[in-house]
């Protein structure tokens, strides 16, 4: 199972999270259709790092964003920001 | 020119005297083209029987198929190898049941053993109100022309007497949702058999040759580039599953889709104890037996994105929990292997077929875990749109301007959220 | 004479401690330490099995995992369990074992005739045949393939075992404890670094066991150290099967004897020393798989650490001399004659014997041949690394001849070391555990990786021992021939993995161990390209076949999932409710009173509520607290309704959206003040809504000054409906002005019933009655219940469950999650338009303008009633134009519900109908073609009861 880095709880395992896909941040809500629908709908596919979403449901209880490496499933160390 | 063989009892016995040394190869070698009509990228099932069709019925053989690892070593060789069509959205339906069509003559149309197996496909039901709605989906196929039952709980132990219907399930079962004419293909089989066929018609396959561009100019495809050298090409389709991304990049456009884990099992082979597909729907779970003896398992997604064809280990745990309530005497047998492949899921868990912003190139996408039992249906519809130009009504549904438009076909109506469908 | 290949002394047997055991019904005897293998090559048993494909007889090769052939089936307190190795199933008194596969016996089988058609069978046969007649596949030759296919016969009976998972962190995992592990162990235990040994074996020391005495010492010395050490966990008979993600390696530790037969464990190292040893590769020439032909390393086991005398008269091919003069030794030291020793450049051309090795054909190198009668046959092509769970880790393998795969670069946090890595001399492996050990404990305390500086391993010297031309096998499982692959490649089915597939070498329960090796030297030569170039298949786990059981551990029954219950259950249960599952929850179905069945209790309690009073658990619905200056600007966002004019102490009904536009889930929105609402969600969403409207409050609009608080176990809440609800509401005693005008439809008070118990009561209905949802601190559901039902019983208060819920909700036309809110409606197609407010944004707002979502022509939710209203309209049907024609029919729309309605008198339905909010007084069928029913329904609006809920203001 994944250890996933919350940075509030530190690295904990995936069983204490859901899963929120891709990050995708949504437009302003009087966005057109079209910013909507490549929002919600259009993934670059750009491999294998991706930025995602997890909620660390039974933990800190927020949503974090981490980057993840999709193939060998490697966390990316956090930035400084 | 290759000598073709037709495989029978006959030529098995013919070939033995000589000790099976003179066995044509399946697929003949053949130089690269500086030009094809149509190139098919991606040498799995559907890539294989959409080129297949395409020479066979329309008389289309200046085809070549560039896959860039070995011959259906792609999702074709790594699924449950399950085939059934009980679905209750139309265009969910269409096409996984022309598939069921097809499947029971293509062992004799590609003369290899697809080993087509129709031994009934049972979906539990875990509520009166869930087999409500199984009576509605199998009402449908009944109004479509095709025969689905609902099994009460009696029916249900004559038909599956090994499964578990106790008090102390934890989501006991109140009936299913039975098609006697789904079943199980050998899957690899399946690969061979097209792309035998199709090397004899005259498409060439290469193998070991990924794609590693597109010439598009004004729009309009123009030709592709490969491992192996550039072809000038007009049209061509996209069938590699879990790198639709990848490819689309390529071609300069998105689409939406995303990769998820799924992961099958299966035990060490035993004399047989299971002669049906069940599926258990309360968290998936679903299991078959090979003719090796092997139990077959498989479930719902690992839940999450990867492209690491390497499962994570609470999926395995809750396929294993759930294949064991319906049959608890899973638990003295001994899991011998599991293995992943790469799901590419859509934002509404249904396929994507048919045209892409550039002219000429078309996409077959987003099957999920459910493109092995369509194979011949996509293959037989792709070649007709590659042939002729317009998009049979089976494929209509399937366009990629869906999600712009909204008309969606989200089968368990999840929505944008591939993880989880 | 028992046991007459006993030697009388050595070995790490027990020679006290007999024990009886039956093979075959037949009854023998061995001792507390052997296996069943060196039990039954102890009697001079070498035939225990029968080779799938060509039923050949089959002895024992190996003496662990690696056996591809000795399967066994068991039979004790467990039931039947087949398929296990005899190398690997500990003598236990009592043990009940037969072999597999064959008729009418393992020594006169019939399947053998299938040598006959031997040639027939060649590779992939099966895809080249059975296709006729159509439709035979199936029906004839796949049951016959199915019968004789399959090893042993599962148990279908229940598995009284109990099997147990565990979880354990540590610093170091020591994986294998022959002399790269033990070391590394050692090392590591001795260091201070919490370490988990995970041995396969029930005794350490791996190839320790099969050297000479002062060999056997060390690791018994080493296991009573461990013993004393707090920091160390040591677990035999456990075999790590496989890596997974951050350093989690999964084991099963295999107990016969105790509570739990199996046990799983989970363990999460900092860092991994593999130190999974090397498997021994047999040899590739014709005849090479009679019963009597054992691997080198495996017999100096039998004899070093069993004591068994293999046989009387040997020959032995083994490519490495160290490890021929060894094998030498041990024989000689047991009393066996060997016959001739093959070296560089002799062939081996043949074997004879049936049931038990006879004799060898050799020609030695100058070119003279020789027939040597013998029935042992010890043989070796030298050894390959086992690295399996490096690579399951993502870790690169690499061809070496003379080696195997081996591990290639390095992995930041599994280390091979020993044979696991091709390093196969006892001393040197030793020094690699002890480096390993020391390299990760530095890791770990300094927070750095070092690189490892192991040398490269040096493939020791082997001889060439050639093979005559014949059958010879390479998976001796699948019965895979050297002439199989060669014919897989000439077909075409060049690639590795084709090959694999094609022919099934390495597929079998083995996964290749002993074939694999020698398996891609075979297709190397046979294309004419260096092994380096043939690549491999994926290293999967698990590494040996694992119980399943212990893969579910306790998690079986009831246990799978955890079951949740109301605050009211055991309240309900003293009402003698009936309970139904649906998913976390266990709810009340119905209450059935004396002798009432189903149906006639729903009748009861729906006919209470409509004309008395009931109550229903209302305690599932999620319910979201979010208090904060922008609380309503967010809630605005969310739903699609405006609510902008709300005032504190009332409530409205929310619609909420995907951000696609389709309806997700629909709640109540109560305001206690202007900066504190509270929302309630479905069921089935509560969780779902939760962390969708956390994602937006922390991910998507921070900038909003709110906090959300998920109450949904925080509350018990009981609804109380029907003409007396208020009746009742006021006999409660509440410290708020109850009356019609103070608290109308639609509105919360918060305050506290009969001076004690705090109440926020909710003026909501779902049953379209006049309707309180009392909601209390989830500890007082007992108390809310008691008073509601004494204070009730005036009005003879009925409880009532979902079952009656249902039909009242649906005779109202409200929405429920599943049926009609199936995540694929617009609001509009659900008659709710006029609830999308076109006066602010909201989530959903743009996609909801998709040119489809808008179109005419979707299905919209509509009502039905059965013309002749004696009919019922069948639940899961389908409107069509006409009755059933027994043909293919086109469906213009689909049931979500079908019901008798007991106020109305009659079947109702709620449906989905193309374009159906224009088609009402239209008239259509509902068919059923499994209930072999048509009824003529006409279309009405979806609100059959009380549409103008005039009930709902009484």
């Amino acid at each position: 199972m994944l250890l996933i880095p919350c940075p509030n709880c530190g690295a904990r395992d995936q069983s204490e999270f859901a899963y929120g896909g891709l990050r995708a941040p949504l437009p302003p809500l009087d966005a057109s259709i079209g910013d909507w629908h490549t929002a919600v709908h259009l993934r670059s596919g750009e491999m294998p790092v991706r930025e995602e979403l997890w909620y660390h449901a039974c933990g800190c209880e927020r949503w974090i964003v981490v980057s993840r490496n999709l193939t060998t499933h490697e966390f990316a160390p956090k930035d400084a920001s | 020119m290759q000598h073709h063989t037709k495989y029978s009892g006959f030529s098995l016995a013919r070939h033995a005297l000589s000790g099976h040394r003179h066995w044509p190869r399946i697929l003949p070698d053949c130089d690269l083209r500086p030009s094809y009509d149509i190139v098919i990228i991606g040498g799995g099932g559907h890539g294989l029987a959409t080129a297949y069709y395409l020479a066979t019925k329309h008389e289309f053989s200046n085809v070549a198929v560039f896959e860039s690892g070995w011959l259906g070593g792609g999702n074709t060789a790594r699924n449950t190898a399950i085939v059934r069509s009980d679905y209750l959205l139309d265009a969910s339906f269409g096409l996984k049941h022309l598939a069921l069509d097809l499947w029971a003559d293509l062992s004799q149309e590609l003369n290899f053993n697809l080993m087509y197996s129709p031994r009934g496909y049972v979906d539990l039901a875990h509520s009166d109100g869930e087999l409500e709605q199984f009576t509605l989906r199998a009402n449908a196929m009944n109004l479509r022309g095709a025969k689905a039952d609902i099994l009460d709980l009696e029916a249900l132990k004559t038909r599956v007497p090994q499964l578990a219907l106790g008090d102390d399930d934890r989501f006991p079962i109140a009936g299913a949702l039975v098609q006697e004419r789904g079943g199980v293909v050998r899957h690899d089989a399946v690969a061979w058999g097209f792309a035998r066929k199709a090397a004899a018609a005259g498409v060439h396959i290469f193998q070991n040759c990924p794609v590693t561009g597109f010439d598009i100019r004004e729009g309009q495809l123009a030709g592709i580039q490969t491992a192996l050298g550039n072809v000038d090409c007009g049209q061509a389709m996209i069938s590699v599953a879990g790198a639709s991304a990848k490819l689309a990049n390529l071609a300069g456009f998105q689409l939406p889709v995303t990769p998820v884990n799924v992961q099958a099992f299966v035990t060490e082979p035993v004399k047989p104890v299971l002669d049906c597909v069940v599926n258990y729907n309360a968290g998936l779970s679903y299991v078959s037996q090979t003719d090796k003896g092997e139990l077959v398992l498989g479930g719902a997604t690992d839940g999450i994105h990867s492209t690491a064809r390497r499962g994570t280990f609470n999926a395995i745990e809750d396929t294993l929990a759930r294949a064991t309530q319906m049959f608890p005497f899973l638990t003295r047998l001994r899991l011998m292997r599991h293995w992943s492949g790469t799901a590419d899921m859509t934002m509404d868990g249904n396929a994507i077929v048919g045209d892409t912003p550039v002219g000429g190139l078309k996409i077959n996408a987003g099957w999920g875990y459910a493109g092995f039992k369509a194979t011949p249906a996509v293959g037989h519809e792709m070649a007709a749109l590659l042939a002729g130009g317009q998009t049979t009504d089976l494929l209509k549904p399937f366009s990629l301007d869906r999600f712009e438009t909204g008309a969606l076909i989200d089968d368990a109506g999840i929505g944008p959220y591939p993880w989880l469908h | 004479m028992t046991q007459p290949f006993r030697l009388g002394e050595g070995g790490m047997i027990d020679r006290t401690q007999p024990l009886s055991f039956r093979f075959n019904n037949t009854s023998y005897q061995g001792y507390v330490g052997d296996t069943v293998a060196s039990a039954l090559l102890a009697n001079g048993v070498h035939h225990v099995a029968r080779s799938i494909k060509y039923h050949r007889p089959r002895g024992i090769i190996a003496s662990g995992p690696e056996d591809p052939s000795a399967l066994l089936t068991v039979m004790d307190a467990h039931g039947t369990t087949p398929n296990l190795k005899a190398t690997e199933i500990p003598l236990r008194a009592g043990l009940e074992v037969v072999s597999q596969n064959h008729w009418p016996s393992l020594q006169r089988d019939a399947g053998a005739m299938l040598q006959a058609g031997s040639k027939l069978l060649s590779a992939g046969f099966y895809y080249k045949s059975f296709m006729w007649p159509k439709d035979a596949w199936h029906r004839y030759y796949e049951r016959i393939i199915r019968r004789m296919a399959g090893h042993g016969e599962a148990d279908i009976s229940p598995d009284p075992a109990l099997y147990d998972k565990r979880n354990i962190h540590c610093d170091i995992l020591v994986v294998g404890t022959g002399p790269a592990g033990l070391a590394a162990a050692k090392t590591a235990a001795r260091g201070g670094a919490t370490t988990v040994i995970v041995e396969q074996d029930h005794r350490l020391g791996g190839t320790y066991l099969s050297g000479d005495a002062s060999d056997r010492d060390i690791p018994q010395d080493a296991e009573q150290e461990f013993r004393t050490l707090s920091n160390v966990t040591l677990l035999a008979r456990t075999q790590a099967f496989g890596i997974y993600d951050h350093g989690t390696v999964m084991a099963v530790q295999s107990r016969s004897g105790s509570a739990a037969r199996a046990i799983m464990w989970k363990i999460r190292a900092r860092r991994i020393l593999l130190a999974s040893g090397a498997i021994e590769k047999p040899l590739v020439f014709p005849g090479n798989d009679r019963p009597g032909i054992l691997l080198a390393g495996a017999a100096r086991s039998y004899v070093r650490r069993y004591a068994v005398k293999l046989g009387n008269r040997a020959v032995l091919a083994i490519a490495c001399r160290e490890d021929r003069a060894a094998t030498r030794r041990a024989l000689q030291d047991a009393g066996i004659e060997i016959a001739a020793e093959l070296g560089d450049g002799d062939t081996l051309l043949g074997t004879t014997g049936r049931a038990r090795l006879k004799g060898v054909t050799l020609r030695r190198s100058n070119g003279q041949r020789e027939r040597l009668a013998c029935d042992l046959l010890c043989v070796s092509g030298g050894w390959s690394a086992a690295p399996h769970l490096f690579a399951h880790a993502g870790g690169n393998l690499a061809w070496r001849d003379g080696l195997g795969l081996v591990p290639q670069g390095a992995h930041p946090l599994i280390a091979p070391v020993g044979g696991a890595r091709g390093t196969f001399d006892t001393a040197t492996a030793r020094n690699e555990g002890r480096a390993a050990a020391h390299q990760a404990m530095g890791e770990l305390l300094m927070h750095v990786p070092m690189p490892s500086n192991l040398p490269s391993p040096v493939p020791p010297a082997r001889d060439v021992i050639a093979s005559g031309h014949g059958k010879a096998f390479v998976d001796l499982q699948n019965d895979v021939t050297r002439t199989d692959i060669a014919q897989a490649v000439h077909e075409g089915y060049d690639d590795i993995e084709l090959v694999k597939r094609y022919t099934t070498l390495g597929m079998g329960t083995d996964q290749g161990k002993a074939s694999w090796v020698n398996g891609i030297e075979e297709i190397a030569r046979v294309i004419g390209q260096d092994a380096t170039d043939i690549g491999h298949t994926t290293f999967r786990p698990p590494y040996s076949p694992v119980t399943i059981g212990a893969l579910v551990g306790a998690e079986t029954g009831r246990n799978m999932h955890p079951i949740r219950r109301t605050p009211f259950h055991r309240a309900f249960e003293r009402a003698n409710s009936v309970f139904q599952t649906s998913g976390d929850w266990l709810y009340s179905r119905y209450f059935p009173q004396e002798n009432e069945d189903m149906s006639t209790a729903i009748t009861r309690e729906v006919n209470a509520v409509r004309n008395g009073l009931g109550c229903v658990d209302m305690s599932t619905l999620g319910k979201i607290d979010i208090t904060g200056p922008d609380a309503l600007e967010f809630l605005s966002r969310v739903y699609c309704n405006n609510f902008a004019t709300i005032k504190p102490g009332r409530l409205r009904y929310g619609l909420m959206l995907r951000e696609d536009g389709i309806v997700f889930d629909d709640g109540t929105i109560a305001c206690l003040t202007p900066d504190h609402f509270l929302i309630t969600a479905t069921t089935a969403n509560a969780g779902s809504v939760w962390r969708h409207l956390q994602k937006l409050a922390q991910v998507e609009w921070p900038n909003l000054d709110i906090h959300l608080t998920d109450v949904t176990s925080h509350w018990a809440s009981l609804a109380i409906a029907g003409p007396y609800a208020r009746e009742l509401m006021q006999a409660l005693r509440p410290d708020f002005d109850a009356t019609r005008e103070a608290f109308p439809f639609a509105a919360v008070r918060d305050g506290t019933l009969g001076d004690d118990l705090p109440v926020r009561a909710f003026s909501v209905s779902f049953s379209g009655e006049l309707s309180y949802e009392l909601n209390v601190p989830a500890g007082y559901a007992d108390a809310l219940f008691n008073r509601v039902m004494a204070a009730g019983a005036k009005w003879n208060i009925t409880p009532y469950g979902l079952e009656s819920l249902d039909v009242l909700r649906i005779e109202k036309g409200h929405l429920s999650i599943g049926t009609e809110i199936d995540g694929r409606r617009t609001p509009f197609d659900l008659g709710l338009g006029r609830m999308v407010s076109d006066k602010k944004d909201f989530l959903g707002k743009a996609l909801l303008t998709r040119p489809a979502l808008q179109a005419p022509d979707r299905p919209q939710l509509v009502g039905l009633k059965p013309l002749d209203r004696t009919q019922a309209i069948p639940p899961g049907g389908h409107l069509t134009h006409e009755a059933l024609t027994g043909s293919v029919q086109k469906i213009c729309g689909n049931l979500t519900a079908a019901v008798h309605s007991p106020t109305l008198g009659h079947s109702i339905a709620l449906a989905f109908l193309v374009n159906g909010q224009a088609r009402v007084g239209e008239t259509l069928w509902v068919v059923s073609p499994l209930a072999e029913t048509s009824v003529e329904v006409e279309v009405v609006a979806p609100h059959f009861y009380d549409p103008d809920g005039a009930r709902l203001h009484v």
